[in-house]
């Protein structure tokens, strides 16, 4: 009977959490159909009194949303699978193999996620500059390819990878690749699917070094299209409202595809066995 | 073997992507020439002409970027007219965000593959000065059609001037001044007048305050920046470098303004935010620059707005200046740009200060007075309401780009005074002794001085 009242009361709380965090992007897609002054009224209301479609409308104006959309799509894409398997490959190797220095290595890695992101920014855009990769994917892709985070949440995953197995396979005369991609990989599909939510998400979500990098308009990214709508003085918050439901719809399909693997992946990375 | 199969795919599609996006972007823009150097077509400008006769970069292709943070439509119009004349330049309006402008713009000055032209804030002047090349028009012409052009002369350059000036005004909801029984005549001359008039256009019930007569909450250092002027007080000493901020006339302001709330008439508590309170329909009057009317178009369509100029100290008189202003500024160009894109940036520059068509719509949008001289008489400047409600824009100062200390510590000042009950004088002493710090070892020099009417106060 404890239990239950514990139970009743822990999911109660829960409820209420997920209420409150649910809460905004809810208000946030209703507002999206409400027109500007009634979004900034004193009386405010869930759903919109007047509904429009205006504000959808409108985002074409601000910028090309389905070209923007696309290219977003497409680098979140590519970086999440070249990331996703650099780490995994990353983990592998600081988890599953024992070679002097790999301590330190390892140290090195995890001191490169210490570095403030804005001490970087400078040299590193002179750096991709000289070396003529501004106005391309290149210049988005190439510094997103190995994340240390990555490394790390993987190297710890590999502690539910059992060293039996990988030896048995060695004995049949599996070689690393074959493991790798064969054992290892499917064995990591749990931890694989949190980073890629995460991935997806940085990349989704990032603006500042597309914004530096990309200076053809045709190949900008949906977060920097989204900033449009704020101007000097005011904002068009419907618009804004609008755009970024829109932006969000591709994040919400990464998280109901990987959702039931996602929590599983990311516990595993964060308890050491 | 299916695992290794889709991330060589995967691979394979991001080594086509970055060859297929590494491409430099031509220079050559659509590739039309021009061959016709004589259009017979008129020479424009008042005092600074412009000459459409004439052959851009020979008449070969060439392509200019232009980066803006908004008004956009009002910038491509320049672009698409300038382009008519001359179908060999390819002008693309660039759209940036406000917010990170000023940290992309100057990283891509540094290189030659910046935009040749792009637009400027005077508060980013020592962020982008040193990456501008002076404009390519004779000073003397400029000065005779633009106002204000001699503060922004450098060792005899001018790398950009004022398009437009901003400045504050009195924004009055028309259908709550029917609803008091006001009328155009009561549209008030001096603070006193205003303040009654304030009186009226409160609404309560009870003691509950329903409707501010007048709400100046978060528009702190707005107004303080550019009050004391009415007074005959100058934000700096005749040094230029001085920050006068404690004195008499600074104090006479708050005290104005406070006996507004003292009377009833607005609230601390009510409408945090005057503009948006304004825009809600909860208050009657805000002080607010020009700015603001294109918020209220934009965002608060249904609300019915006049605009009247801020009251004066006393009836009858001209003040010493009507209040501060700020310029929007004219376009810059990249002198890293290659040669070519700077020459033909200098030819559109020339254009864009003589076409009165698309500067007047440009002026309007900003909700700037024309800085323009040819403008200032215009129909439909005189019938926009927040421009015709400067009056005599002469008699409006520029003290420069204002350092952000004023700002910061004007709003704390009042935010003293209004919330933690500090006393005026000594709220005002702290905000002197504030912005007198910030301002040590630092290279300000007011623009006061360039007002025609100046005269240095204590």
């Amino acid at each position: 009977m404890r239990l239950r009242i514990t139970a009743i009361c822990l999911n109660v709380g829960l409820l209420v959490i997920a209420a409150v965090t649910i809460f905004p992007f809810v208000w946030m897609l209703l507002s999206s159909f409400k027109h500007a002054d009634e979004i900034a009224a004193v009386d405010q209301h869930l759903l919109p009194r007047v509904w429009t479609l205006a504000n959808y409308r409108s985002i074409q104006e601000h910028f090309d949303v389905v070209r923007l959309f696309g290219n977003s799509l497409l680098l979140a894409v590519v970086i999440t699978a070249i990331a996703v398997y650099t780490s995994l490959l990353g983990g592998y190797v600081f988890g599953k193999y024992r070679f002097r220095g790999r301590g330190l290595l390892f140290s090195v890695v995890l001191a490169t996620t210490m570095i403030p992101w804005a001490v970087v920014l400078i040299p590193r855009y002179t750096m991709f500059t000289d070396a003529g990769l501004q106005d391309s994917y290149a210049s988005i892709i190439i510094p997103a390819a190995i994340s240390s985070f990555g490394i790390f949440m993987m190297r710890q995953s590999m502690d539910n990878v059992p060293d039996e197995i990988l030896e048995a396979a060695r004995i049949d005369g599996a070689s690393e690749l074959y493991i790798f991609h064969r054992i290892v990989a499917p064995l990591s599909v749990n931890a694989i699917s949190a980073l890629a939510i995460f991935q997806f998400l940085w990349v989704w979500e990032d603006y500042l070094w597309p914004y530096l990098m990309i200076t053809t308009p045709s190949k900008q990214v949906l977060a920097v299209g989204l900033t449009t709508f704020s101007g000097q003085y005011s904002t068009d918050y419907g618009g804004l409202f609008a755009a970024t439901t829109v932006s969000i719809i591709p994040v919400v399909i990464v998280y109901v595809i990987f959702q039931r693997r996602f929590v599983a992946g990311a516990a595993s990375a964060a308890v050491k066995g | 073997m299916k695992t290794t199969r889709t991330l060589a795919a995967v691979l394979t599609t991001a080594v086509l992507m970055l060859t297929a996006c590494s491409g430099e972007s031509s220079d050559d823009g659509d590739g039309v020439k021009d061959t016709t150097a004589a259009k017979g077509l008129p020479i424009v400008g008042e005092n600074l002409k412009y000459d459409p006769n004439t052959l851009v970069n020979d008449g070969n292709p060439i392509h200019l970027d232009w980066w803006a943070w908004g008004n956009i439509p009002q910038m491509q119009a320049f672009a698409d007219a300038y382009q008519k004349i001359h179908p060999n330049v390819d002008i693309t309006v660039v759209n940036q965000p406000w917010e990170d402008y000023w940290t992309k713009l100057p990283l891509q000055l540094q290189g030659s593959k910046g935009p040749a032209i792009f637009n400027v804030h005077n508060s980013e002047h020592d962020n982008i000065i040193k990456y501008m090349a002076p404009y390519d028009v004779p000073l003397d012409q400029l000065t005779a059609d633009y106002i204000n052009v001699q503060p922004h002369v450098i060792d005899g350059k001018v790398y950009y001037i004022d398009l437009g000036l901003m400045s504050g005004a009195i924004y009055y909801n028309k259908d709550m001044w029917a609803k008091a029984g006001l009328t155009d005549a009561d549209i008030p001359e001096t603070w006193d007048q205003f303040r009654e008039v304030a009186k009226k256009l409160t609404v309560r019930d009870g003691s509950k305050l329903k409707q501010a007569g007048f709400n100046f909450n978060a528009s702190f250092s707005a107004f303080q920046s550019g009050m004391a002027y009415q007074l005959g007080q100058n934000m700096f000493a005749a040094d230029g470098k001085t920050p006068t901020v404690d004195n008499p006339a600074n104090l006479q302001v708050i005290q104005r303004f406070l006996q507004m709330y003292a009377d009833g008439s607005g609230s601390k508590d009510f409408g945090t935010e005057a503009t948006t309170s304004f825009g809600q329909g909860q208050t009657a009057m805000v002080y607010a620059w020009g700015w603001y009317e294109g918020t209220l178009r934009n965002d608060f369509p249904k609300i019915k707005f006049g605009v009247f100029r801020t009251p004066v100290p006393t009836a009858g008189t001209t003040p010493y200046a009507f209040d501060r202003y700020n310029g929007e500024s004219t376009l810059g160009i990249n002198k890293n740009a290659p040669a070519d894109q700077q020459a033909a940036a200098q030819d559109f520059l020339k254009f864009y200060l003589t076409d009165k068509t698309n500067m007047k719509a440009l002026n309007l949008s900003y909700g700037v007075f024309p800085a323009y001289k040819p403008l200032a008489d215009d129909p439909d400047i005189k019938a926009d309401p927040a421009l015709q409600a400067y009056g005599d824009i002469e008699r409006y100062i520029w003290p420069g780009t204002i350092p952000s200390t004023f700002e910061d510590n004007f709003t704390k000042m009042w935010q003293d005074i209004l919330y933690n009950k500090v006393d005026p004088a000594k709220a005002l002493a702290a905000a002197q002794q504030k912005i007198t710090t910030d301002l040590a070892g630092k290279n300000f020099q007011s623009a006061e001085q360039s007002y025609a009417a100046y005269a240095p106060s204590n």
